[in-house]
């Protein structure tokens, strides 16, 4: 921490202070002050101990012993043993690990846009004035809150089953698939079927967007003579696409790192980890099986930073792309 | 913030507060992970088992009795279903904090032994706490790896089929001791023909039955560092397997696949199925149909390559109560009252003392016991090879390969290639 003599170094985190800054030669008792910034200072730590201590603990430990079990051969019980390279070429070899890559890309290109759209849709059928409309946001965003749970993904285990609800339903129209759950083909739609189902925490931000957006564009644009589906096109989706940008962002991050539904959806505790012949064996789902059903803690340490690396491109790509097609307001940025 | 210092001194100090109170949680987590001793000399020991709901009760009803028997040593109870766990239990044991007595199978003893887990018990029977006398058909050696004791059995089962009675006498099929498998194929084409049910539910991909095949033809599933059998072997099993599914004679894996974890034969997917003796109390409760128990088919009409399987109680290395653990585990397995409660759950019980205390009364527990008298009395059982460690890791790649390939998502060679290449990694581990 700084001395007494610089000018009020504890004035740094408080930079948004209505208190004008002053120089050390205005400032009336710069000792006092300094000692009381110090204390200040001493209780923002002391306040923050708690999570700094969980940051540390739970967060940054466990990120670097990972970090290193990655390079190692730790199957739990024995010591960690250092093998380099070996877990990275191990993994690219594995045709189960090119396998769950696969599909959990399929997963992301496919469910991602497709939960998105079906989120826009309906915000922007909610964001006009309508009776009811407060129930209808609710009962749209209700799925999101519970989503994640593990309820939901055995009902709708359940629901996509051999002669269940859907399988009956098709029936009707003469397809006859046999549920989708028993056939590793058709299994991964139910999961996507899952997450689109889940659109309602982008919904409320589209929501958010859509209200944002000025209506003096509309009135010119109406008087204009554009169409509804110009006005869509040329206003509504460049003001709102920094909200778009943020979904796709949020959302692609979000289906990168789906676990439980597979995992549920899939079998879990019935035998096979995840799905019929591996049909829903995503990411995770294989990194937890190598973790934990086979101990093979550092081949997962490094299938996980593997999947941080690929997350983190995959954001740096959204981000290099944003230039392109996302327009902020003047000073907006 | 403005308020001036009196203000800040409070929430300094409640701050601190927090932070002390965190520090206390992490150090209460710390102390768990210790003793577990008293100031009256009552130590609590924890077990663990796998199993479900009912199982829980009557093991519940096992401990109050142990602790009235045995009021210093109290004992804690924890389960979960068989494959959540071995998770908690590999979670527990690496991070130093195994229960101190669990339920424990065959195809563990050498792993986790391998992992220094297992606390070998034969101190504790010359140190008189733990008797190894008055077992059943040699089950006391059942635990016995390179002169240690790793597991005490507390019963014992059998691969059997378990049939679906009225499917079976609907079809005119009776199933005999030494049928061969040609008899049995011939069983399951006209199980399919006249009831149009499956004869089995996929055989294919039971590791344990396909053991017993081997043997019949003087190989193993496991030798005691790697695998009994070749490509070859494997390619004649999975093929006829592919043709089984085709024509029907095996259940529709995509619909089996489904219903999981209910199993195909109660779900009256299939008329039979190969398992464990003992399931046809869980079929019983499951399925609607009445079940039976029929003897596994053979190659020359005689061998049928079977052994006794077993649930065993083992010890961690670490307990610090190895004489109450050992205590417990003699009360488990020689107490008739414990056989009474705990009737066939996990099999006949392996003791004399409490075979004889529990008679079955039902269709289903009788039909069990007969069963294994049945093979006692042929003479068929031969010693179990203890598996070596990484032998669960190919069971389930066995099963998950059988699937992949009954659902056409692999040629048989391709399949037989991947569990090749699968169990070189998990037996070198």
């Amino acid at each position: 921490m700084g001395s007494a003599v610089t000018h009020a170094p504890a004035r740094e985190g408080l930079a948004e202070d209505s208190v004008p800054r002053s120089g050390p030669a205005h400032s009336p008792r710069p000792a006092a002050s300094a000692r009381r910034g110090r204390r200040e200072n001493l209780a923002g730590y002391l306040f923050m101990s708690p999570w700094i201590a969980g940051f540390l603990l739970l967060t940054a430990g466990p990120m670097a012993a990972s970090l290193y079990f990655a390079f190692t051969d730790y199957n739990l019980f024995d010591a960690p043993r250092w093998i380099g390279l070996d877990n990275f070429s191990e993994m690219f070899a594995d045709p189960r690990w090119r396998h769950s890559v696969r599909i959990t890309l399929w997963y992301v290109v496919i469910g991602t846009p497709v939960k998105l759209l079906a989120a826009l849709g309906v915000a922007l059928l909610l964001a006009q004035k309508r009776r009811g409309q407060a129930f209808y946001r609710a009962a749209f965003y209700a799925p999101s809150l519970i989503g994640a749970s593990v309820s939901v993904a055995i009902v709708w285990k359940a629901i996509f089953s051999d002669d269940a609800i859907v399988d009956r339903t098709q029936k009707l129209f003469g397809i006859d698939a046999g549920g989708w759950t028993g056939d590793p083909d058709l299994i991964i739609y139910s999961l996507v079927a899952l997450t689109v189902w889940q659109f309602g925490a982008p919904m409320v931000i589209f929501l958010a967007g859509l209200k944002q957006v000025p209506r003096e564009l509309y009135e010119a644009a109406d008087v204009d003579g554009a169409g509804k589906l110009r006005q869509f096109w040329n206003i509504t989706l460049p003001m709102i696409s920094p909200v778009l940008f943020f979904n796709v962002l949020l959302e692609t991050i979000h289906s990168f790192q789906i676990f439980s539904s597979a995992y549920i959806v899939g079998g879990g505790a019935g035998g096979n980890a995840c799905g019929p012949a591996d049909g829903t064996m995503v990411y995770t789902c294989y990194l937890y099986v190598q973790g934990f059903e086979n101990s093979r803690m550092g081949l997962a340490s490094a299938m996980a930073w593997m999947l941080l690396v690929a997350v983190a491109l995959v954001t740096a790509v959204l981000f290099w792309s944003q230039k392109r097609w996302v327009h902020y307001e003047e000073g907006g940025r | 913030m403005q308020q001036g210092g009196n203000v800040e001194r409070r929430t300094i100090l409640k701050a601190a507060g927090a932070s002390l109170a965190v520090a206390g949680l992490g150090a209460t987590a710390t102390a768990c992970g210790g003793g577990s001793g008293s100031g009256d000399g009552t130590v609590t020991i924890r077990y663990s088992w796998w199993g479900a709901d009912d199982r829980a009760e009557r093991i519940n009803k096992t401990i109050a009795l142990f602790e009235k028997k045995y009021p210093k040593i109290k004992v804690k109870t924890d389960f979960q279903p068989y494959l959540d766990f071995w998770k908690k239990f590999n979670t527990q044991a690496s991070g130093g904090n195994p229960p101190d007595v669990f339920q424990n199978a065959i195809g563990f003893l050498r792993k986790y032994d391998a992992k220094n887990v297992l606390l070998d018990l034969s101190e504790q029977v010359k140190a008189g706490n733990l008797s190894m006398d008055g077992f059943r058909a040699g089950l006391d050696k059942f635990g016995e790896i390179d002169g240690k004791l790793l597991g005490v059995p507390v019963g014992s089962n059998s691969m059997a089929l378990v049939i679906d009675k009225p499917v079976y006498t609907r079809a005119g099929v009776t199933a005999e001791q030494g049928w061969t498998w040609d008899d049995f194929d011939e069983a399951m084409a006209r199980i399919r023909d006249r009831t149009g049910r499956a004869g089995d539910s996929g055989m294919y991909g039971v590791m344990y039955l396909y053991d017993l095949y081997l043997r019949q033809h003087g190989k193993a599933f496991f030798t005691e560092d790697g695998l009994g059998f070749t490509e070859a072997d494997l390619t004649e099993w999975w093929t006829k397997a592919e043709k089984g599914v085709k024509s029907g004679v095996y259940a529709d894996p995509k619909k089996v696949a489904q219903i999981k974890p209910k199993s195909a034969l109660s779900a009256e997917l299939a008329g039979s199925e190969f398992t464990w003796d003992n399931f046809t109390v869980r079929y019983t409760s499951e399925g609607k149909s009445e079940y039976g128990l029929a003897p596994i088919p053979t190659t020359d009409g005689k061998k049928t390559g079977q052994y006794l399987g077993s649930l065993m109680l083992s010890a961690s290395k670490r307990t610090q109560h190895p004489k109450e653990v050992a205590q417990f585990i003699h009360f488990m397995v020689h107490d008739p009252e414990v056989a009474k409660i705990m009737g066939y759950d996990r099999g006949v019980p392996a003791t004399q003392a409490q075979y004889d205390a529990y008679q079955p009364t039902d269709p289903v527990n009788k039909a069990i016991a007969a069963y294994e008298e049945s093979l006692v009395k042929a003479g068929v059982l031969e010693p179990i090879t203890p598996h070596p460690g990484g032998a669960d890791i190919c069971e389930s790649a066995f099963l998950r390969i059988a699937e992949e390939l009954a659902l056409g998502k692999r040629s048989v060679d391709e399949a037989v290639k991947q569990f090749f290449t699968e169990s070189k990694t998990a037996l070198a581990g």
